[in-house]
């Protein structure tokens, strides 16, 4: 079975389908399909997911363009999967979320699915030209989803996001360019299969460090400005605060993981073999997105600002695990990639529904809506909490085994540092849920009602989830493990894996 | 005489033949723009068979007429792009002069500036290139000031004198290398000592740049294309973007890869410099622009700017061991822009004449501009097909993938690394990327701004154009495995064996 390609295609099929769709009905009829597909196929991949096994699972592989040496490659392994239930997971709650969309529907769900499709080929692409090509698919239905159904700024936002990101990706093809030209395969042809020229580049012959240094800044240029990480974020608030609230779920859920997925699956295999700077600069990075970000979350009015910056100080979790480079805590940044993915939809659907039921996000403007609205209320406190690092759910998991996987590897002021964040971001919080929800309601606030029930279904789901890994996080982490010392170690390409 | 041993120009002489009978037919009988029209997109259809049909089959490098033209797998690959080009115009055109007097000469215009292309794309001869440079020259002026509007006028008279004197530099050049050389064979040239004639052939050099920059609107050579794009009725500007600026790189290709290989460092330099200056200043005078069709004017300014690239990739390339490989590469990936190009543009002035049909519906208010971005304001809901076909067109420009234009740079700015001109590609690629601000810009206007009138019904010739251009664009894109075989076969023509 294909499964992988079928996955790509259906919602690809679906997003067609839904643009020309005449009523809201069939659009959002047709999305949840072509989504609910996908999903299914992911289930029946984990199922048949084989977790003690080092190679790279449901291999797919046609030669596309022979002459330079592009293949149509994909496969997951244990750094993929878990990312790609997510995909599936998040994109049928969100759509059931936008169950209400008014504002043309067709091209809205339309859009999700093509977003789908970009995120999962970014996932599963073996091959570093139908990598970029799906990396660069996601820009354009992000684009239209902030710039069409956005805020107040939209247009700013929509051309700051795709032109911010895309210099990114262009500096990463750069750096693809620079792997690809000076790697001969044995008979003297090119080559962009991923695992090919990553296990290249532990070859000084081949790639001198000099060389490898600089191919190596530019491939970690395009995944920190996607994940966003400290200095490279300043384009996600404006994003994030103009996009409608699916579009910013599918952003901070997805769109961010695609970097964290390049660190994984890119930046760690030639981290062994470049200058040890490289590791100072990296946890330095991840230490300041932590922190930085939580204290601007701290000073944000805006609710749905606060939880964008939540996200930077999150992802850092995720660089620092990941650059911290011991077997828990690579395993522990790719679950907290997992797992705030999750949560972080809760956030963001909270501070949607908060928007258009009451009409305002500034937290200071905000009061007693638990009165009025209890399940919503019951289910953003659950999130918040969860996001927080409550134990009994999948954050507090995730950042548990950064921190104690670090630990060995990390100067010790880095987790006072870091510690002491997590201070900050329990407390902005509480502080936001205890402002929003709890307090006497305020008098303008008598009218409102609850959230609409396929709203409070899509939180509840996530909700669940994050409780359900959050108890049994071995679920995932059991996939990941092998992945995680495959990381560690030396590249097997497809060929040597026996795979194709 | 062997009349089958003519055949691989077949196409040529069915498109003049054509030409005339065009014109007899239409000096016999009145209101006939339709019956000239598919009478002509029948004739480009039939030669872009005969010229597909030549190129697949073995019997390619064939030399024609004492040894001026030569049919080979570069000449078939520009004249596709010609015949593509001038077909797609025919098609818009079957909606725009339906009824218009003298749509007989628009047609005879068109056919006409088609065969010069093609012959130029054939010569291996300067005077024969001459000649169809300036037959194709000639008709587009006349192209130029069509709709005899007072904006027609003044761009046709600008690309005129733009135009004349730059066949002037051009031909000067000529002369003085057919005065050193003894011959107006490019192979001669070639073979030549030039060197003997140290300062002289710096001087050919020179003039014969200029002369090809002015039609490949290189910058600062630039200067009339907006004020042309701009004026010119908007298929004839598609033309002039698409077909006859690619007559230009078709020109130089022969005459500088071939004929001045010996001038190597010399026209490096002076390609690195233009190329550099034409992408930057291209890219950012784009971005002020209000005007549509200019911002589609500098941005072709801009995109001939990254063809010009090949150039100086192979100009660097040549000179390294093993350098014929990157050159070989270099030049298809500049074909594969150049064909690209053509679509892209091609696409982006029917869709500027769309939105222009659209105003004059409106009622085009005095003294407003009808290709004003503002008028593209909810393109997408008053155009759909229209505002969707530019939405791929402005993306494929900008250089994203799975489209023709992202396959060009990609295979283009690829050799500019392999060839050492790190530079070269950083600078191109930010570029890319500035370029990306007056796309995004376009689409804004079209999708995320409010439409500034009713939905409106898109003529038929425009939307049959615009979705075969759509689809070549993404085709090239998804499949470009052919594509690219054919550019390297090209290629390989003006590279020493």
């Amino acid at each position: 079975m294909n499964y992988i390609s079928l996955m790509i295609a259906i919602p690809l099929i679906g997003a067609i389908i839904s643009f020309f769709t005449r009523t809201r009905a069939q659009a959002r009829m047709v999305a949840l399909i072509a989504s609910l597909v996908p999903l299914a196929i992911s289930l029946q991949m984990y199922m048949g997911f084989d977790k003690t096994s080092k190679i790279m699972q449901f291999v797919e592989s046609y030669t596309w363009i022979p002459s330079i040496g592009v293949k149509y490659t994909v496969g997951v392994d244990g750094i993929g999967l878990p990312l790609v239930l997510l995909s599936t997971i998040v994109s049928v709650l969100v759509i059931i979320y936008s169950w209400g969309e008014d504002k043309r529907p067709n091209q809205f769900f339309a859009l999700l699915l093509l977003n789908e499709v970009g995120v999962l080929g970014v996932l599963t692409a073996l091959d570093f030209f139908l990598f970029y090509i799906f990396w660069e698919i996601v820009l354009i239905p992000m684009f239209f989803l902030i710039g069409v159904w956005g805020g107040p700024r939209k247009d700013y936002a929509a051309i700051k996001f795709f032109i911010y990101t895309h210099v990114a990706s262009l500096v990463m093809l750069l750096a693809i360019f620079a792997l690809y030209f000076t790697y001969h395969m044995p008979d003297g042809s090119r080559t962009f299969d991923m695992l090919t020229l990553l296990q290249a580049t532990a070859d000084p012959k081949i790639f001198p460090p000099g060389l490898l240094n600089i191919i190596f800044a530019g491939l970690l240029l395009g995944f920190l400005v996607k994940m966003p990480a400290f200095p490279f974020h300043t384009w996600l608030p404006d994003a994030h605060v103009e996009a409608p609230t699916a579009g910013s779920v599918v952003l901070a859920a997805l769109l961010l993981k695609m970097g964290g997925y390049g660190i994984f699956r890119v930046i760690l295999p030639i981290l062994p073999h470049v200058n040890k700077i490289f590791v100072t600069v990296i946890a330095i990075i991840a230490v300041l997105s932590i922190v930085y970000g939580a204290f601007l979350a701290l000073a944000q009015k805006d609710l749905k600002k606060m939880v964008a910056y939540s996200s930077v100080s999150h992802m850092g979790f995720v660089t620092l695990g990941a650059v911290a480079f011991t077997w828990m805590s690579i395993q522990g940044a790719m679950f907290q990639q997992f797992s705030h993915g999750l949560i972080t939809c809760v956030l963001f659907m909270s501070a949607g529904t908060i928007q258009h039921t009451v009409g305002t996000r500034v937290i200071g403007d905000l009061g007693g809506l638990a009165d009025r609205m209890p399940k919503f209320a019951f289910l953003m406190l659950a999130g918040f909490l969860a996001s927080l690092g409550l134990p009994g759910m999948s954050g507090f998991v995730a950042e548990f085994m950064v921190l104690t996987g670090s630990y060995a590897t990390l100067p010790v002021f880095t987790m006072i540092v870091v510690f002491t964040s997590i201070a900050v971001t329990a407390g902005y919080h509480l502080w936001a849920t205890q402002k929003v929800l709890f307090g006497p309601i305020l008098k303008k606030y008598l009218q409102v009602h609850d959230a609409h029930s396929y709203e409070l279904f899509s939180m509840s789901m996530i909700i669940l989830l994050a409780i359900l890994f959050g108890v049994r996080p071995n679920l995932i982490t059991d996939i990941m493990g092998v992945a995680a010392y495959q990381v560690m170690g030396p590249v097997v390409t497809l060929t040597q894996m026996g795979v194709i | 005489m062997d009349l089958g041993f003519y055949t691989p120009l077949g196409a040529e002489a069915l498109l003049t033949a054509l030409a005339v009978l065009v014109i007899l037919l239409g000096s016999l009988m009145k209101k006939s723009g339709n019956l000239m029209g598919y009478l002509t997109l029948a004739g480009l259809v039939v030669s872009l068979g005969l010229v597909m049909s030549t190129a697949m089959s073995t019997k390619l490098g064939v030399v024609f007429f004492f040894n001026t033209l030569s049919v080979d797998a570069l000449s078939q690959f520009f004249k596709a792009v010609f015949l593509v080009v001038s077909t797609l115009v025919v098609i818009a055109s079957l909606s725009r002069y339906k009824d218009t007097k003298g749509a007989d000469e628009f047609y005879a215009l068109l056919l006409l500036a088609t065969v010069g292309m093609m012959v130029v794309s054939s010569s291996i001869d300067l005077v024969t290139l001459f000649v169809g440079f300036e037959l194709a020259s000639l008709s587009t002026y006349a192209l130029a000031a069509f709709d005899k509007s007072k904006r027609n006028l003044e761009a046709a008279m600008k690309y005129f004198i733009f135009g004349s004197v730059s066949s002037a530099f051009m031909l000067f050049g000529f002369s003085l290398l057919y005065g050193m050389t003894g011959t107006t064979k490019i192979a001669g040239i070639a073979s030549a000592a030039l060197s003997n004639f140290a300062p002289a052939t710096l001087v050919a050099l020179i003039f014969v740049i200029a002369g090809f920059a002015f039609k490949m609107a290189l910058v600062p050579f630039h200067m009339w294309a907006p004020d042309t794009y701009e004026g010119a009725p908007a298929l004839v500007s598609g033309l002039l973007a698409a077909g006859s600026k690619k007559m230009g790189f078709a020109a130089a290709f022969r005459v500088i890869f071939v004929a001045l290989l010996a001038l190597r460092l010399e026209w490096y330099l002076a390609f690195a410099i233009l190329a550099a200056l034409t992408m930057t200043l291209g890219n950012v005078l784009a971005i002020w622009q209000n005007n549509v069709r200019r911002i589609f004017a500098y941005s072709s300014v801009a995109q001939a700017g990254y063809m010009a690239m090949t150039f100086v990739v192979v100009g660097a390339a040549l000179g390294q061991p093993n350098g014929a490989a990157i050159a070989q590469n270099s030049i298809a990936g500049g074909l594969l822009l150049i064909l690209g190009h053509a679509l892209m543009k091609m696409g982006a002035f029917i869709a500027a004449a769309v939105v222009g049909y659209m105003v004059l519906k409106d009622g085009l208010k005095e003294g407003s501009d009808p290709d004003d971005i503002s008028n593209y304001a909810g393109l997408g809901r008053r155009a759909p097909i229209t505002a969707f076909c530019l939405l791929i067109f402005m993306f494929a420009l900008a250089g994203i993938p799975p489209t023709a234009g992202y396959i060009g740079k990609f295979v283009l700015f690829g050799s500019a690394i392999n060839a050492g001109l790190v530079w070269l590609a950083v600078l191109a690629i930010l570029n890319s990327a500035l370029s990306l601000y007056y796309y995004l810009r376009i689409i804004s206007y079209m999708y995320l701004k409010e439409p500034a009138g009713p939905k409106i019904s898109e003529p038929k010739g425009y939307a049959v154009a615009l979705i075969l251009t759509m689809i070549g664009v993404i085709g090239i894109g998804v499949f470009p495995q052919p594509f690219y075989n054919w550019a390297m076969q090209a290629a390989a023509v003006l590279l020493p064996h």
